[in-house]
């Protein structure tokens, strides 16, 4: 060792053991507990998804299609590739997958959303808030997927868990982006006309950065897709786990048909919410 | 760790050019060994070139990596020695450079490396316990609700071997072999780190899980004493092939244990020629899962190095490794300590 240097690695690492040692023996029941009160909306979801016939998601998807563009060449395409999906042999890991993703974006948006507004009126609370998110996007996830495995049992709750962390700042970024751009005039002339804060936020703020926000929701709901092959690795079933048997048997082709449902699903999603967010933005230009 | 690992081996060079003519190495070239990335291979690892260096006088280096690109690299002539290949599933290259005759199995590291289906010690037995009877597992449907899947809650859960392992697909075709497949669910954990984790959560809380594991490893050094096996038909060859030939897991009827897998320590033919001290030590490299698992606790518990772990080895089971080489290279062994 450098005598430069105090050695404080290894007591934090030893530290860092007894700590999850401790939670794992004295609260892990606890953590079971909640991790089987998440699971249940999130089984229900899949089983919706899963025993649904697949005409009906196809046409769920053709009608989310045209709701988010009003035009029925997108529906059309969207509904193309959902069904390219069931093509390649994948529609059960698929809905799997896409249960975890929505479940996930969900959880995020409930988490983000007010973070971000917190954010845009507070800046102390932003200076706070930036590096912890700067830490969930970098911190490699299996430093706390491991633990997070030991308190929540292996499976779709740690997999929530992990997406959420990786994927929720861009969300609180760009809502909290979004509000602060919001013009002066427009707050302005809102204050003059007596809103209340909470009526300035509602009715304007909220609105006029709705373009942004969802920019955030889209980069969400792409960053928890890029997370599936990772949750896989601690048992979270769906399209990740086709790629990590794939990469584990030294079988590209099986890999190359999973990253191909990944990718498919990532359009999919990704179009239809950027079709809605340019709606809005007309919307919101023209009103 | 690595500036330590790094001053030893510059230390270890050092001494090797002093006692120069004391002790002449059998080969000029540095004797590279296979770094598989796992840790029994790391610490016979360590073990057989504290031994090469110390004793005989050579330089020794490790070339990390995976399975695949190892072997390959032992065919190509990169690599001289592997302490570790598992007789059970050797990748393609072992068995083709056995065959052409450029690589050789010298001889078995351990035999008795062991697979099976495993349960707390807690869950079976003691007053009260709420497994008792669970012997084997065809008692197995009986305690379902005990295992029960939170995600499947009218199913009990079996952790399988992580996904994509050669274990994993035979674990599936036991469930459905020893009727299992309607009242448990095939849980892959996706990772040996995920396994792990899951199975020491549970011992740590005392709470039931019913787990595939394999040794010798850490886990069962350490919790050996915690666990019972769960007994299955006795193993039968014929009906393991059957059992592996299957293409659908639907299709398997009878399934058996699993053999005891023999890890044999392989090398180039070329190098042993060259090195005939060498070859007898190697030739007679013995060890047992047990005091593998053993070791694999230790650095466990005391997050050591696999060269700490070789140190102790060496210092507490000299009956055992003195008679794999010659006095005097065991004297010069020792006295680096």
């Amino acid at each position: 060792m450098n005598p430069l240097f105090p050695d404080w690695g290894a007591p934090l690492r030893d530290a860092g053991n007894a700590f999850v040692q401790w939670l794992v023996r004295d609260f892990g029941d606890g953590f079971e507990g909640f991790a089987n009160g998440l699971l249940g909306v999130l089984v229900a979801i899949e089983q919706l998804l899963r025993g649904a016939p697949p005409w009906a998601v196809l046409l769920a998807t053709a009608l989310l299609g045209y709701a988010a563009s009003r035009r029925w060449a997108f529906a059309a395409a969207c509904t193309a590739g959902v069904w390219f999906i069931g093509a390649l042999g994948q529609w059960d890991q698929a809905m799997q997958t896409l249960a975890l993703v929505l479940v996930s974006v969900a959880v995020s948006l409930l988490l983000a959303l007010p973070l971000g507004v917190g954010c845009a009126f507070a800046p102390r609370l932003r200076r706070a808030v930036m590096p912890l998110l700067d830490l969930m996007q970098t911190i490699p996830s299996f430093v706390y997927l491991i633990p997070a495995a030991m308190l929540f049992g292996l499976g779709k709750v740690p997999a929530i868990l992990a997406t959420v962390i990786y994927a929720a700042p861009p969300l609180v970024r760009l809502t909290d982006l979004g509000i602060r751009l919001v013009g002066a005039d427009a707050t302005e002339a809102a204050r003059a006309f007596g809103a209340t804060r909470w009526q300035l936020l509602r009715k304007v703020q909220l609105p006029l950065s709705l373009p942004t926000i969802l920019q955030g929701l889209n980069q969400t709901t792409m960053m928890a897709l890029a997370m599936v092959v990772v949750a896989s690795m601690i048992g979270a079933r769906g399209v990740g786990e086709t790629v990590l048997v794939g990469l584990q048997r030294n079988d590209p082709g099986t890999g190359l048909v999973g990253g191909l449902v990944i990718v498919t699903l990532a359009i999919v999603l990704d179009r239809m919410l950027q079709s809605a967010g340019a709606r809005l933005a007309r919307r919101s230009a023209a009103g | 760790m690595k500036l330590q690992w790094l001053a030893g081996l510059l230390a270890g060079a050092l001494c090797t050019a002093a006692a120069g003519a004391a002790t002449r190495c059998e080969v000029e070239r540095k004797i590279v060994f296979a770094g598989l990335d796992w840790e029994s291979n790391a610490f016979h690892t360590a073990v057989a070139q504290r031994i090469v260096r110390d004793g005989f006088g050579c330089a020794v280096d490790t070339l990390p990596g995976a399975t695949i690109p190892l072997l390959n690299g032992l065919a190509r002539g990169e690599i001289q020695v592997v302490m570790e290949v598992w007789m059970s599933n050797p990748p393609p290259s072992w068995a083709e450079g056995v065959a052409a005759g450029k690589l050789v199995e010298v001889g078995t590291n351990f035999p008795d490396a062991t697979q099976g289906w495993y349960v707390p010690r807690y869950l079976v037995e003691g007053q009260g316990a709420p497994a008792a009877g669970l012997k084997s597992v065809a008692d197995l449907p009986r305690f379902k609700a005990l295992f029960a899947d939170p995600e499947e809650p009218t199913k009990g859960r079996f952790l399988n071997c992580p996904a994509g392992w050669q274990c994993e697909v035979f674990n599936g075709k036991k469930l459905a072999a020893y009727g299992l497949a309607g009242s448990y669910t095939d849980f892959r954990p996706g990772t040996g780190a995920a396994l792990d984790a899951a199975v020491v959560s549970a011992l740590t809380r005392k709470r039931p899980v019913l787990f595939y594991y394999w040794g010798p490893t850490w886990l069962l050094g350490h919790w050996g004493q915690d666990l019972v096996q769960l007994d299955e038909p006795a193993y039968d060859a014929a009906v393991w092939k059957a059992m592996s030939e299957a293409k659908d897991a639907k299709d398997v009827k009878t399934a058996t244990a699993y053999p005891t897998v023999r890890v044999v320590i392989g090398a180039r033919k070329d190098f042993l020629d060259s090195a005939p001290q060498l070859h007898r030590f190697l030739q007679q490299y013995r060890t047992s899962a047990q005091l593998v698992s053993e070791a694999l606790a230790y650095m466990r518990q005391n997050t050591a190095s696999a060269d700490d772990a070789a140190r102790r080895f060496l210092k507490m089971h000299e009956a055992l490794w003195t008679q794999w080489v010659p006095g005097e290279v065991a004297d010069r062994v020792k006295s680096k300590l």
